[in-house]
């Protein structure tokens, strides 16, 4: 592998800004927003403390909120650029798309079988469909995001959009900040557990997966990878086109002290937020067995 | 007679003794009406006892008995001055005896375990009897509770003595505590929503609604009673207070959402089996806006566990299976 200097480009300069926004807004938001969900634990008091406190945290919330925003009307011009202007629709249908395809359903069952050993990996496209929930969730957790908080942040506006009657059943400042908490707690567990271990923390890109940061990936990675993509750009004769320069081992080190503590931050949230899951468990569990007054010793009273 | 009269006339000719009574009905006059303006003329300043409780090793540990519960504790009695001066009666005007009136007349030393300070009579009867008249001390009375007295809750962080300000913020912080050392269900509900959230921090600033922005302060009657600072009268005032504008559906907001409470999944349930008996009950548990929250609330727990079930097993097996892959050809390379 290492003799292979062949290097081609996975992620152009814009996806790449596109990502690093949204990782600055969603460790912002994630580091002030958490602490309110686990405000009885002490580091959940500790970590609002550090990010500012009352008004201050909750304002770099905001701004944060507002950085999601700009990253998302970035992808969705980029989107609408490319199908109204360019009108290239590869992006909705076919194999350069992120969205659910005929083939991902056959690559799911042959993965399921793959854990099995009962048969090899299937070459994946350019768009793994684990990568494609996770795109997907993205969008459905930013739009829900954005709405409920929204609602929360100007509450009074909010409710004038909801007439009276309808306000004694649906209330919408308690649906927006239940919706947000939980959503919350899904898309931070979901980034800090499933998206680090899976895409960046693999035993084959460990610590992290560069191209997200350098946008450029080994050939002979892409061939282990994402057989079918590598195959398809090869006898499309694309393949000549993707190839750049090597990464410098500069950048290479640049993106490693980026993406290590950020890994880091987000791995200790995560262990954070689940010992305490489990630890509200515990007490509710105790909570549930406290009136039940079970006498295990009086099987001895015979 | 005459002579008595005589010698009157003989004493008021001189003229020195006649100065001096004169000046002496001046001052009595003086201290007499100046007793009306300020009873502490001659009576003890706060430094008189500061003499002895600024100083821990006089009064670091004195014997009190509760004079309305009758217990026994070992309490220290030293004042500090500064947090004094912070709290409510802090200021230039008040003078120690003002309220531990009986101490009015005592020099140095005096007997322990004070009279309880009397703060309705003369200075806060207006709060006391508000508080007294409000549905919430009637049925605290109906239902044997002992009434709290005002120093249940307006006390100082540090010591009793110390009354504190409204806007201070540990007092603030502790009301929601003493309110919810009772009202255990609505305290765990309020810890549930964003107001709660926030004051779980110890963030309790005036911009964050604490139990008594929203229930009233002295005058405590139930939410339903439409005369409530939350009755359908008053709650828009009550919540604008903080939210400016707030409209007539803001009010309908669920400050207590009961969805993470386990009595609301059981009465819910208690109320399903007697559907037959009484189709009432369950018909309002269903017909409240915490029906929405709950279901939202269940479907996104239920979210939670399945999407990480799922991604955390396909994690694990995908590790495990491109760990398994590279041995394999890591083999078949040597071999």
């Amino acid at each position: 592998m290492a003799d292979n200097t062949t290097t081609l480009l996975r992620f152009g300069k814009f996806h790449r800004l596109g990502h690093t926004f949204t990782i600055i807004s969603f460790f912002g938001l994630v580091l002030t927003g958490m602490p309110l969900v686990f405000k009885d634990y002490a580091w959940g008091q500790w970590l609002y403390g550090a990010m500012g406190g009352y008004p201050a945290a909750g304002n770099i919330h905001r701004l944060c909120a507002l950085l999601t925003f700009v990253a998302a009307f970035l992808h969705f011009a980029y989107l609408a650029y490319e199908s109204l202007i360019k009108k290239d629709r590869g992006m909705f249908w076919g194999p350069d798309s992120l969205l659910i395809q005929p083939k991902d359903v056959l690559h799911i069952l042959g993965d399921i079988l793959w854990f099995f050993r009962l048969g090899k990996r299937p070459k994946f496209e350019r768009f793994i469909y684990w990568e494609k929930f996770e795109y997907l969730s993205l969008m459905w957790g930013t739009l829900v995001m954005a709405v409920t908080g929204y609602i929360l942040w100007f509450p009074v506006q909010a409710t004038r959009l909801v007439p009276v009657s309808v306000a004694s059943y649906i209330d919408l400042p308690s649906i927006a900040l239940v919706a947000h908490r939980y959503e919350a707690l899904l898309a931070a567990g979901f980034i800090f557990s499933i998206h680090f271990l899976h895409t960046h923390m693999l035993p084959e890109n460990m610590p992290t997966d560069e191209a997200m940061f350098t946008g450029k990936i080994d050939e002979a990675h892409v061939k282990h990878e994402r057989g079918a993509y590598y195959e398809r750009m090869k006898e499309e004769g694309q393949l000549e086109g993707l190839r750049v320069k090597p990464s410098s081992p500069m950048a290479k080190f640049v993106s490693r002290m980026m993406g290590v503590p950020l890994l880091t931050i987000g791995l200790l949230m995560v262990g954070f937020m689940l010992s305490s899951v489990i630890c509200s468990l515990a007490s509710l569990f105790m909570d549930l067995i406290k009136d039940l007054n079970i006498d295990i010793f009086s099987i001895f009273a015979f | 007679m005459v002579s008595l009269s005589k010698t009157t006339t003989e004493v008021f000719k001189d003229s020195k003794i006649c100065k001096l009574v004169i000046i002496s009905c001046f001052i009595s006059c003086l201290i007499f009406i100046s007793s009306f303006s300020s009873n502490n003329l001659f009576a003890q300043e706060n430094s008189d006892c500061m003499e002895c409780h600024a100083d821990p090793a006089e009064v670091a540990s004195k014997v009190r008995v509760d004079h309305v519960t009758g217990e026994v504790e070992i309490v220290t009695m030293v004042v500090d001055e500064e947090e004094y001066h912070a709290s409510a009666h802090g200021g230039e005007d008040f003078y120690c005896i003002d309220c531990h009136s009986d101490l009015e007349d005592s020099e140095g030393e005096h007997y322990p375990n004070l009279q309880p300070v009397d703060c309705v009579t003369f200075c806060h009867d207006d709060p006391a009897a508000t508080f007294l008249e409000g549905s919430h001390a009637s049925l605290m009375q109906e239902k044997g509770v002992q009434l709290p007295t005002c120093k249940y809750c307006h006390t100082g962080q540090k010591s009793k003595m110390n009354t504190p300000r409204a806007d201070n913020l540990e007092h603030r912080g502790d009301t929601i505590e003493k309110c919810g050392g009772c009202h255990e269900k609505y305290y765990r509900s309020y810890r549930n929503n964003l107001h709660g959230q926030v004051t779980a921090m110890g963030y309790v600033g005036l911009d964050i609604a604490t139990c008594v922005d929203c229930h009233g302060q002295h005058t405590i009657l139930n939410s339903a009673d439409p005369e409530s600072t939350l009755g359908s009268e008053k709650a828009k005032e009550t919540c604008g207070k903080c939210h400016p504008g707030a409209g007539n559906s803001f009010v309908k907001h669920v400050a207590h959402p009961a969805y993470k409470d386990v009595g609301y999944y059981k009465s819910a349930l208690i109320a399903l089996k007697n559907i037959r008996k009484d189709p009432a009950e369950i018909k309002s548990i269903v017909k409240s806006p915490q029906t929405l929250l709950t279901v939202l609330f269940v479907a996104y727990v239920g979210l939670l566990v399945v999407t990480f079930a799922q991604f955390g097993t396909h994690m694990l097996l995908s590790w495990l299976g491109s760990i398994l892959d590279d041995r394999k050809e890591n083999k078949s390379d040597h071999g």
